[in-house]
């Protein structure tokens, strides 16, 4: 049977992570139990394009006006560990508005609401693996978590891939943000190279004259083992 | 070798509803799927059994028959999505699923893949419910591997109707749910 490959060390983040306070309160203590891959573990849910709805992929256009802000194109494809994209695949987005406060009754940030913008995405890849987004490029914005904290500007993306282990929800981060280096949510990633992983790059080519920059972010998944396991 | 670093996980933070909405999500099959109906609910609580309200939980499962939807084969159903309300409560309609083979091949007992997302949660938890006077629970192996614990993955009838099932997540505490990694 095929095998997902395990994550290598440093890449995924410990937990509980103590500067990040409430994984102290909610992520496991107790040792997680290997589980062998199943058939349970190694299929998946799949999506069609019904799942799209009216102006998906332009978050700039999901109501009867512009939103404020600067606005940016994000693209990539998403890809296995193995290099092989992964073609309709469900990437889903949500982010704050330019002014750095989220369309939702908990987030009680002092900083405008923006009548509007909703904040959220859905995109399938497509044949390459590609995925390609209209928004506006979100705001910092202060939390709680230690005095004068602020996250540094994020869009949150949710892709499914192949299997259920495959299954991913990240952030994806701008290039040359200050606040990278003090934010403990992106710093919870051990390896320097996993969390260079998770910053977009600014791109030329994807910017569109006289309308908006462009960004370009990979994601990459968990994938199988190359070699076939061989029986008993 | 891989050829590419995976993307790590982030937290899914307390705001996605926006992104992350599922119209639907609690019933994990078209009506006319044949089965037995079930209804599972139950409550997250954190470290001091407080209840977690901003979670989203993801189901997974095979069909009455031991079969999974797939992106192969294009079969739709088995998969569920709700967030936790404000008293930290989820509640499912299904199917109890058939059996399905384990990694060695030998048929494991009827169970429900969960995967868990919360505030506080750096990436997901994995677990997985089995189903309360099941006899094959008896041989599961991978209950096998889990001892003292195994209670905590199994989800008990609901006072008064059989198709009723109670099974709480516990994040961190005393009696923690047991968590996999794979």
């Amino acid at each position: 049977m095929m095998r997902i490959r395990k994550p290598p060390a440093g890449v995924q983040p410990d937990q509980p992570h103590a500067a990040y306070k409430s994984t102290l309160e909610r992520a496991p203590r107790q040792p997680l139990i290997p589980l062998p891959q199943g058939a349970t573990e190694l299929s998946g849910p799949s999506f069609d394009r019904t799942v799209l709805y009216p102006h998906h992929d332009d978050l700039t256009k999901q109501t009867d006006g512009e939103p404020l802000g600067e606005r940016i194109i994000v693209t990539g494809r998403v890809l296995d560990e193995n290099g092989d994209p992964l073609p309709n695949t469900l990437v889903e987005v949500w982010q704050c508005n330019a002014a750095g406060r989220y369309h939702h009754d908990s987030d009680q940030h002092d900083a405008p609401l923006d009548p509007h913008f909703r904040g959220g995405g859905r995109i399938m890849t497509d044949s390459e693996g590609r995925y390609r987004f209209t928004t506006i490029k979100p705001g910092a914005y202060p939390w709680r978590n230690h005095p004068n904290a602020w996250r540094p500007a994020h869009i949150h993306f949710s892709v499914f891939g192949r299997s259920m282990l495959e299954r991913l929800i990240t952030q994806m981060y701008f290039p040359g943000d200050p606040l990278l280096g003090y934010d403990p949510i992106f710093n919870s990633v051990p390896s320097e190279r996993a969390r260079e992983r998770m910053i977009a790059h600014f791109d030329f080519e994807v910017t569109k004259p006289e309308w908006a920059l462009g960004y370009s972010w990979d994601i990459v998944l968990r994938g199988p083992e190359s070699t076939p396991v061989q029986p008993g | 070798m891989a050829e590419l670093l995976i993307t790590p996980s982030q937290t899914i933070g307390p705001f996605f509803k926006y992104g992350l909405d599922w119209p639907n999500g609690e019933n994990l099959f078209p009506d006319s799927t044949p089965g037995r109906r079930i209804r599972v609910s139950g409550v997250v609580t954190d470290y001091q059994g407080t209840p977690v309200p901003d979670a989203l939980i993801e189901f997974w499962q095979a069909d009455a028959s031991g079969r999974f939807g797939s992106w192969r084969t294009k079969a739709s159903g088995g998969f569920g999505r709700v967030p936790t309300d404000d008293q930290g409560r989820y509640a499912i309609n299904t199917r109890l699923p058939g059996r399905v083979a384990g990694a060695d091949g030998r048929m494991q007992a009827p169970h429900v893949m969960v995967v868990l997302f919360s505030r506080g949660l750096l990436k997901q938890v994995m677990t997985r419910f089995y189903f309360e006077g099941e006899a094959a629970n008896q041989d599961d192996g991978v209950l096998a591997l889990c001892g003292a614990r195994v209670p905590t993955l199994i989800a008990k009838h609901d006072a008064g109707d059989l198709n009723a099932y109670v099974w709480n997540i516990s994040l961190q505490g005393a009696s923690e749910t047991v968590f996999f990694e794979a």
